[in-house]
């Protein structure tokens, strides 16, 4: 069974695909789980997706940076593939410097939420710095402080991070918020946010 | 033989000794294994879409001992822009492919289906889609292949769909009638090691590949090998 219902399913798709009823398939779901094929996956206050894998195989490594970021952010990913770090285990700092990275917008909407999470501003900022993206992590920590309970930055961080140099003032290239709601912070960190002020509200709704 | 944590462990050593991120792609027995399809393998397959990512690779597994070992890949007239390399070393043999496996090009459709992505400090390795595994292991003639089809085919939900349109995209930039070889694959899998193939599938298939028997006989550059499928 565990091959046929492959993939994420809610009890719904569960119903639909094997044509029972809905009290059934949550049995099913809860034999699945038992029987170790099936994991729970964080979609959404209502729904509850679950992730079916046919093969019951050996963890290997740590989680990757969306497992991570699903674990910590409010806003859920979806990925395509399976992403696993070899060696040891990825810290929240290390994830926003390569969320920022990826230059991908909800990537780097659902790090935001990450910032309440950091415990070492200066492993943070020698990350940031390192990878040339100081000035957008400062950025997108001024954006999120306005949305998100996070806490301060130190400002020896700060100021470490507002003189540093960024590649491009792009976080994602070629996109900037266009309604201007992030101006000041734009103009103090010399680079342009990706969001609006809309984007952000998301958070406001927990 | 390799294990999943020895292979683990080869290719954390590659990643420690690296010093900007590359990535590779891991197919056949080693990606079975990722995929938890597979207990061991005799050799490692790693292709590399860059020529620099490519030579350094070799020369880090260089320096860690392994030697190179002289061997060609005789296939018609298949000539590579690199030769692929084989490293011995450490009870194990890594397979260096560049851009693509004897016949197989990596393509854009293969890059989006990677099912699992590992990180090994700056070693990105990414894991092959278990339809793409099929349609490499279909173009061989090991025993071991076949056994290793029917174990992907057993234990996952294969999109014969995926596997048959990456075959006809194949075809248009290669050099070979990938659906023959994957219709004789299939049929072998499911008679002589009866897996549970859908007969359509396989009707399917066949049919396409007769169509691209006839479509490469006027071809002048396929004409050959159409003929000696015929």
């Amino acid at each position: 069974m565990a091959k046929r219902l492959e993939g994420m399913q809610t009890v719904s798709t569960i119903s639909k695909k094997l044509g029972i009823k809905r009290r059934t398939a949550i049995n099913y779901v809860s034999k699945l789980r038992k029987e170790g094929f099936l994991r729970n996956y964080n979609g959404g206050r209502k729904v509850r997706f679950y992730i079916i894998d046919p093969l019951k195989r050996r963890e290997v490594g740590y989680p990757g940076l969306y497992e991570v970021i699903n674990k910590n952010s409010r806003i859920g990913l979806i990925t395509r593939a399976r992403y696993r770090v070899h060696g040891r285990p990825l810290s929240i700092e290390e994830v926003i410097v390569e969320a920022v990275n990826t230059g991908e917008y909800r990537t780097i909407l659902a790090s935001l939420d990450l910032f309440g999470k950091v415990r070492d501003w200066s492993k943070l900022k020698t990350l940031a710095v390192k990878n040339k993206l100081g000035r957008k992590v400062g950025a997108l920590y001024d954006v999120a402080r306005k949305f998100i309970r996070v806490r301060r930055m130190d400002l020896r961080t700060r100021k470490a991070l507002l003189n540093s140099k960024v590649k491009s003032k792009y976080v994602i290239k070629n996109l900037r918020g266009k309604l201007g709601h992030f101006n000041d912070i734009e103009k103090l960190w010399e680079v342009y946010v990706p969001f609006n002020r809309a984007d952000l509200m998301r958070y406001r709704e927990w | 033989m390799v294990t999943l944590d020895e292979q683990i462990n080869l290719l954390k050593t590659i990643g420690a000794d690296l010093e900007r991120k590359i990535e590779a792609l891991v197919i056949g027995g080693s990606a079975m294994m990722f995929l938890g399809a597979k207990t061991e393998t005799k050799d490692i397959d790693l292709v590399l879409m860059r020529e620099e990512d490519f030579l350094l690779i070799k020369k880090i597994l260089k320096k860690n001992g392994f030697t190179e070992k002289r061997l060609r890949i005789i296939r018609g007239d298949y000539e590579p822009k690199i030769n692929p390399t084989f490293l011995e070393g450490m009870n194990t043999r890594f397979d260096l492919f560049f851009k693509e496996v004897v016949c197989i090009k990596i393509t854009e459709s293969i890059l989006e289906r990677v099912k699992e992505v590992h990180q090994f400090g700056k070693l990105v390795v990414k894991v092959l889609s278990p339809e793409d595994i099929i349609l490499m292991k279909c173009t061989t003639e090991r025993t071991g292949d076949r056994d290793d089809g029917k174990s992907l085919v057993e234990k996952f939900k294969i999109n014969w769909d995926i596997i048959l349109e990456e075959s006809l995209r194949q075809t248009k930039i290669g050099d070979s009638v990938f659906p023959v070889f994957l219709y004789d694959f299939l049929v072998e899998l499911k008679e002589d090691l009866k897996v549970d193939i859908p007969k359509d599938v396989i009707l399917k298939i066949m049919k396409i590949a007769e169509e691209e028997i006839i479509k490469a006989k006027k071809q002048p550059f396929r004409k050959a090998l159409a003929e000696k499928i015929v």
